[in-house]
């Protein structure tokens, strides 16, 4: 039996949630449109008015919004309601230049915490589950999303925050800890921990995770799961939507389900700008059609993905996008070839080494290098120094086979590689030291 | 069979690897009697006899090491020019393919331990038996 959160909008007719979008998103229009300077002079800019937008059926005249939007805008120039309306901000990390500022009123707090409510519940989260939530929390949004969220639904809430993973597992243990929420890296590392420290699954009390916040592929998911003993649920968000609960994944595991009565999503051509039909790949973009504080219109995320409108066995209709293949930040390009590190994670679980691993990209004479450094399984570990050679090259070839070029892989030490408690690095591209 | 077993250690190839294996073998109070370290460019294998091989590779794997054991040979010699020569001559003779070989001391001057790695010990030490080469038991090492 399929709990719902919302079952009236998680399952409403498509006839019926086009309608709401339609009505929610002409409000959306004229209040951008008289609040938002920077927008409305897009909007002027490409000629079109408020009134050119009757429906979603119009949405592609609206003008796009992007990253350097945002940062040019920073840190008011987006913003829709007087600072007086606003109660919260939270933030980007920043690391991939000037940091986003997102704003909220009371109202966008709920409909975000409500989002994340809808996700917990198709993870199988009632008023009887012990939710451990070891997203940061902060400016980032992992942790204050799935805790708001968390106490919607009514959760024994533990707000662990990231880090110090052994106490960590000691509330696991001790409260016994039913839902996990965190990044993926950091379930795999709670896991490797949980083991390390002499435990088994048979020792916590977990269920499901619901894991976001970066890439990650299915043998990570399988891998997590087994570690664990639970099913993993993925989430996806972005700060510029409001947080982590935009899209949620339910018991199919096949893709996530859009909470599409508040963003509505689009898959454009990166480079055209076109709008392409459900099923094709294409950049993922947003339309925040109730949000007060920060509605941003056709944001660009960069993240690469699939729409599908396909019955979905939980009953729900939200449409479905496919995990991202990427974000197009993670996208390296290397000799000409497009890189996701998630393809070389899926090599490594493949062939039975740990998801922890390093890629380095470099350029020397003129061409770029492509170096991965991989935790040796101490199982295939021999006295032969050729025998670790023979597994470097197998590996490579392997990674060979997927990406199309030839990297260099260096097996290290067991649990050598840095863990992740938040976001993994997994690139170091030094190719920018010398542009 | 007089095979010995050897603690393979996995090591990355950049400073105090070695004095971090070092200080677990100190610590559990084990002493090293043949050590040998493979090198490569990315890392390095060490390779060990110890007078006590279940407790070293617990503590080493413990402290999350990448350990493994191999049986390999151990022979002792006299100490006088010719006498590793004659013993390749011997394992040649019987088409003994070797991996690789590692000198070390025991508790006399007069004599030269080796460590033999071969893939197949029982040919290896049929054939060492047959040339009169004398092998060492790990006993025999630990209590050198």
């Amino acid at each position: 039996m399929e709990n719902y959160w919302n079952q009236e909008i998680e399952c409403m007719s498509r006839e019926d949630m086009k309608k709401l979008q339609d009505e929610h998103l002409v409000a959306q229009v004229k209040h951008v449109y008289e609040n938002v300077k920077y927008y409305r002079d897009l909007m002027d800019e490409k000629g079109v008015k408020p009134e050119d937008i009757k429906g979603t059926d119009d949405l592609h005249k609206l003008p796009f919004l992007s990253k350097a939007d945002l940062r040019d805008a920073y840190p008011y120039g987006l913003l829709a309601k007087p600072l007086s309306e606003c109660v919260r901000i939270q933030s980007t990390s920043g690391t991939t230049g000037r940091r986003v500022v997102a704003f909220y009123t009371q109202h966008d707090i709920d409909l975000w915490e409500d989002c994340c409510a809808r996700a917990i519940t198709a993870a199988g989260g009632t008023n009887e589950d012990v939710c451990q939530v070891c997203y940061g929390y902060g400016l980032f949004t992992g942790g204050p999303g799935l805790n708001g969220g968390s106490h919607k639904v009514g959760c024994l809430t533990l707000p662990m925050s990231s880090g110090n993973t052994e106490r960590q597992i000691q509330f696991m243990r001790d409260l016994g800890s039913t839902i996990l929420c965190c990044t993926p890296s950091y379930a795999a590392y709670i896991g490797e921990t949980l083991h390390d420290m002499g435990y088994t699954t048979d020792d916590i009390k977990l269920k499901a995770g619901i894991f976001g916040a970066e890439p990650w592929t299915e043998e990570m998911r399988r891998s997590i799961e087994k570690s664990l003993g639970i099913k993993a649920y993925d989430i996806y968000g972005l700060t510029e939507t409001s947080g982590p609960g935009v899209a949620f994944e339910c018991s199919e595991q096949t893709g996530m389900h859009i909470n599409e009565d508040h963003f509505i999503p689009e898959i454009i051509n990166p480079d055209t700008g076109e709008v392409l039909p459900d099923g094709e790949v294409g950049e993922l973009v947003f339309t925040s059609i109730t949000k007060e504080a920060f509605p941003l219109l056709r944001y660009r995320t960069r993240d690469l993905c699939v729409l599908s409108r396909k019955k979905c066995s939980c009953g729900r209709t939200l449409i479905k996008m496919t995990k991202p293949m990427g974000r197009s930040d993670d996208m390296m390009i290397i000799r000409g070839v497009n890189v996701f590190p998630s393809q070389i994670e899926t090599v490594l679980i493949e062939q039975g080494y740990s998801p922890n691993y390093l890629i380095e990209v470099d350029r020397v004479n003129n061409t770029d290098t492509l170096d991965i450094n991989v935790e040796m399984n101490p199982e295939q570990f021999s006295d032969k120094v050729g025998d670790i050679q023979d597994k470097e090259r197998e590996l490579a070839a392997a990674i060979k086979t997927m990406l199309g070029i030839n990297p260099k892989v260096h097996l290290v030490s067991p649990k050598s590689i840095t863990r992740s408690e938040g976001k993994a690095v997994r690139v170091i591209d030094k190719r920018k030291l010398h542009d | 069979m007089a095979n010995v077993r050897q603690i393979s250690v996995f090591m990355d190839n950049k400073p105090n690897q070695l004095s971090g294996v070092m200080q677990i073998i100190k610590d559990s109070g084990i002493n090293v009697r043949a050590l040998s370290l493979a090198d490569t460019k990315d890392f390095g294998i060490l390779r060990i006899i110890v007078n006590d091989t279940d407790k070293t590779v617990e503590s080493l794997k413990n402290a999350g090491y990448a350990v493994a054991v191999t049986e390999i040979l151990a022979i002792s010699i006299p100490d006088s020019p010719g006498q590793l020569s004659r013993v390749l001559e011997i394992l040649g003779s019987d088409n003994v393919n070797l991996e690789y070989l590692y000198a070390f001391t025991g508790a006399s001057d007069k004599a030269v331990s080796f460590v033999i790695r071969v893939d197949d010990n029982e040919a290896a030490a049929a054939s060492l038996t047959k040339g009169g080469i004398i092998q060492l038991t790990e006993n025999d090492i630990a209590e050198m």
